[in-house]
């Protein structure tokens, strides 16, 4: 059965048996174009599907559903917590485990269809770069996120259903490959950095759409955006800019997941997953911890709190 | 009609670089955007159309408005207005236009905003019709089209040969005359301008009538919609016509016991959920289904109808549907509520 079906499948169990009152899943718009979806009749569950543009984090959406009377960042509606499923690819499930770590919300309330995933196709749902001077060559589309080549094991780390099969250990990729832009930028001096960076950051909007997307970017205020602009003025200027990206990275460190859908998102094209890939780098040398393998807190909390 | 080459152009827009603040289409490290220019080596003249809208070079992302410093008793006060003449060149008829959406607002009615009118008044603007609709431009849907000379000062058609030249408005004339491109007399008629240009005339969008889309304010529609959306800026920011803007005093630094601030704006977007909040902490929009509303009935009723536009405040650009995360479709809202409305 593909994917799709399979899915479909879970979905119409899980609602008709009412064990969960929504699926967080993804669906094909109009146009074409693969985007989060919300099912919450088992009539309408045709409309999930499984493809490589299934590029979305959906566990950002679960703080909404699952803690709505808690302190929740970007809130759709009031109303009591029911549970839900969510079909999550293996680097979105790790995200679920820090979110538990975190204590957001219960496990029980979450029913995890996760995707045993063969990677996702580069600039699909990209915004920016689709209108500006370069035409894609046709290999381009052909290739998956530089993310997936990173992947190791290809396989959730926390469900209740899987779709697909658990890779065989022949077929694990070795996942360290393609950290080719983290090593030149480490290799540049403490000032060829700052520039390069300046220079990135120089196109920042403060969409705030990196943080948006972010699962772990769930402060019901954002410290950079403070009415009272107490640490950071709203000035869409460079010194504020900057220290959005390095606060912002540092918040996530022992946090972040890597599912890049933070540079993704970005409409300027700025390489911000390479921030927190180089912080996640520096948490497993110091402290050996890895993001979101499994519900335990970020070194921050257990080494600061002496457990 | 006048022809220009394309070395007649290139040799135009660097004297032009020389004279004024000129800004152009640039490539900056794989996002086309429109920023000043030096010469006419930087100009990208084959493209759809830049991330940012040129509204940034009126209305830019921040703007110091006054400058206060405080000595003692004493408070002055320095108004800080944009100073120099500036040419935007390579803008796009839905761009163009929505610079006139945004004149309703900023220049035609009272208080008029002497930032953003200084600076359109200062700028002369030269347009380059497009050779295609990308699959999200609806330009032609909202009464533009894309070789629409109607909001530009001067306008240029690609050919085989060069460039044909329109001088559209007095400042466009003043323009040319001070700085002359260029030109020999072409012998073809006008109309052959239209003939090549071959663009997509086929899917038109419907644009509901401002009682469609207010009949529909309580559908449960505008939840599902925004079900998705993550409220972040984006869809605002590439508009070529929100206006919205927060504004705050804030510290600069201060030496000699002199205490001094600026006045700044930037850019907002009613997405945010923090936009709508009010002293006391209310906010009258605290779910995403009604920002989501409130940015499209504002595109579709409120602007047009509190400045009696005559048009949509929507110029057809598409960029919001590019550049949204995860999808949310301006084409896509308004054949449902067309369709709803059946």
């Amino acid at each position: 059965m593909s994917y799709t079906l399979e899915i479909q499948t879970k979905a119409r169990e899980l609602l008709t048996s009412k064990q969960v009152e929504c699926v967080i899943g993804y669906e094909v718009g109009l146009r074409g174009r693969t985007r989060p979806a919300f099912v919450y009749d088992a009539q309408d569950v045709e409309r999930l599907v499984w493809n490589q543009a299934c590029t979305h984090n959906l566990t950002t959406y679960l703080n909404d559903k699952l803690n709505p009377q808690g302190p929740v960042k970007n809130k759709t509606k009031e109303h009591t917590p029911g549970r839900v499923a969510v079909v999550v690819k293996p680097c979105d499930s790790r995200a679920i485990n820090v979110l538990l770590a975190e204590n957001h919300f219960p496990r029980e309330l979450l029913h995890v269809i996760g995707v045993v995933c063969d990677g996702i196709l580069e600039k699909v749902g990209q915004s920016g770069n689709l209108r500006s001077v370069r035409q894609l060559p046709i290999s381009d589309l052909s290739q998956v996120q530089s993310r997936c080549q990173r992947c190791e094991g290809h396989m959730p780390v926390t469900y209740d259903t899987l779709i697909g099969e658990c890779p065989s250990h022949q077929e694990l990729s070795l996942g360290k490959a393609n950290q080719a832009d983290l090593i030149h930028i480490q290799a540049m001096t403490p000032a060829e950095r700052a520039e390069y960076w300046f220079s990135q950051f120089d196109r920042c909007i403060r969409c705030y759409a990196c943080r948006q997307v972010c699962p772990m970017c769930n402060c019901p205020t954002c410290l950079y955006e403070r009415d009272d602009s107490l640490w950071v003025g709203i000035r869409i200027g460079l010194n504020e800019k900057r220290t959005f990206h390095l606060g912002r990275a540092f918040h996530l460190a022992g946090r972040c997941i890597g599912c890049d859908e933070c540079e993704r998102v970005c409409p300027m094209n700025i390489p911000v997953s390479l921030l927190n890939r180089m912080l996640a780098k520096e948490v497993e040398a110091l402290f050996g911890h890895r993001a979101g393998l499994a519900p335990i807190p970020p070194p921050f909390v257990t080494v600061l709190s002496g457990s | 009609m006048k022809l220009t080459t394309r070395e007649g152009l290139a040799s135009w827009l660097d004297s032009l670089a020389h004279e004024v603040n000129l800004i152009a289409p640039r490539d900056i490290e794989g996002v086309l955007l429109y920023r000043p220019v030096k010469s006419s080596m930087e100009i990208v003249l084959e493209f759809i159309n830049p991330v940012l809208s040129v509204k940034e070079a009126f209305f830019p992302a921040t703007e110091r408005l006054l400058t206060i410093e405080k000595t003692g008793q004493q408070i002055t006060l320095n108004e800080t207005l944009p100073e120099g003449k500036q040419v935007v060149f390579g803008v796009r008829p839905c761009d163009a236009r929505g610079l006139k959406v945004l004149d309703a607002n900023f220049t035609n009615t009272e208080p008029f905003d002497p930032y953003y009118t200084q600076r359109r008044s200062n700028t002369t603007v030269v347009g380059l019709a497009c050779h295609q609709m990308s699959p999200t431009c609806f330009c032609t849907s909202v009464g533009i089209a894309p070789n629409d000379p109607g909001d530009m000062d001067v306008m240029l058609y690609r050919v085989e040969d060069g460039y044909i030249v329109q001088t559209v408005t007095k400042k466009g004339q003043a323009l040319l005359s001070a700085l002359p491109l260029e030109t020999k007399e072409l012998s073809q008629n006008g109309s052959d301008l239209h003939n090549s240009y071959i663009y997509d005339q086929a899917e038109r969008v419907p644009v509901p009538e401002m009682s469609t889309w207010l009949a529909h304010f309580r559908d449960i529609y505008w939840e599902q919609v925004a079900e998705r959306c993550l409220s972040c800026r984006i869809c605002a920011y590439v508009c070529p016509t929100c206006r919205c803007f927060s504004v705050r005093d804030e510290v600069l630094s201060s030496e000699n016991g002199r205490n001094q601030y600026e006045r700044i704006r930037c850019w907002d977007s009613c997405a945010g959920e923090a936009y709508r909040r009010i002293a006391g902490g209310h906010n009258p929009r605290p779910e995403k289904g009604q920002r989501l509303r409130n940015r499209f009935l504002c595109k579709f009723v409120y602007y047009p109808r509190q400045y009696a536009l005559g048009y949509a405040a929507c110029t057809g650009c598409g960029r919001c549907i590019d550049a949204c995360p995860v999808n949310i479709d301006i084409t896509e809202v308004m054949q449902h509520i067309e369709e709803v409305s059946q």
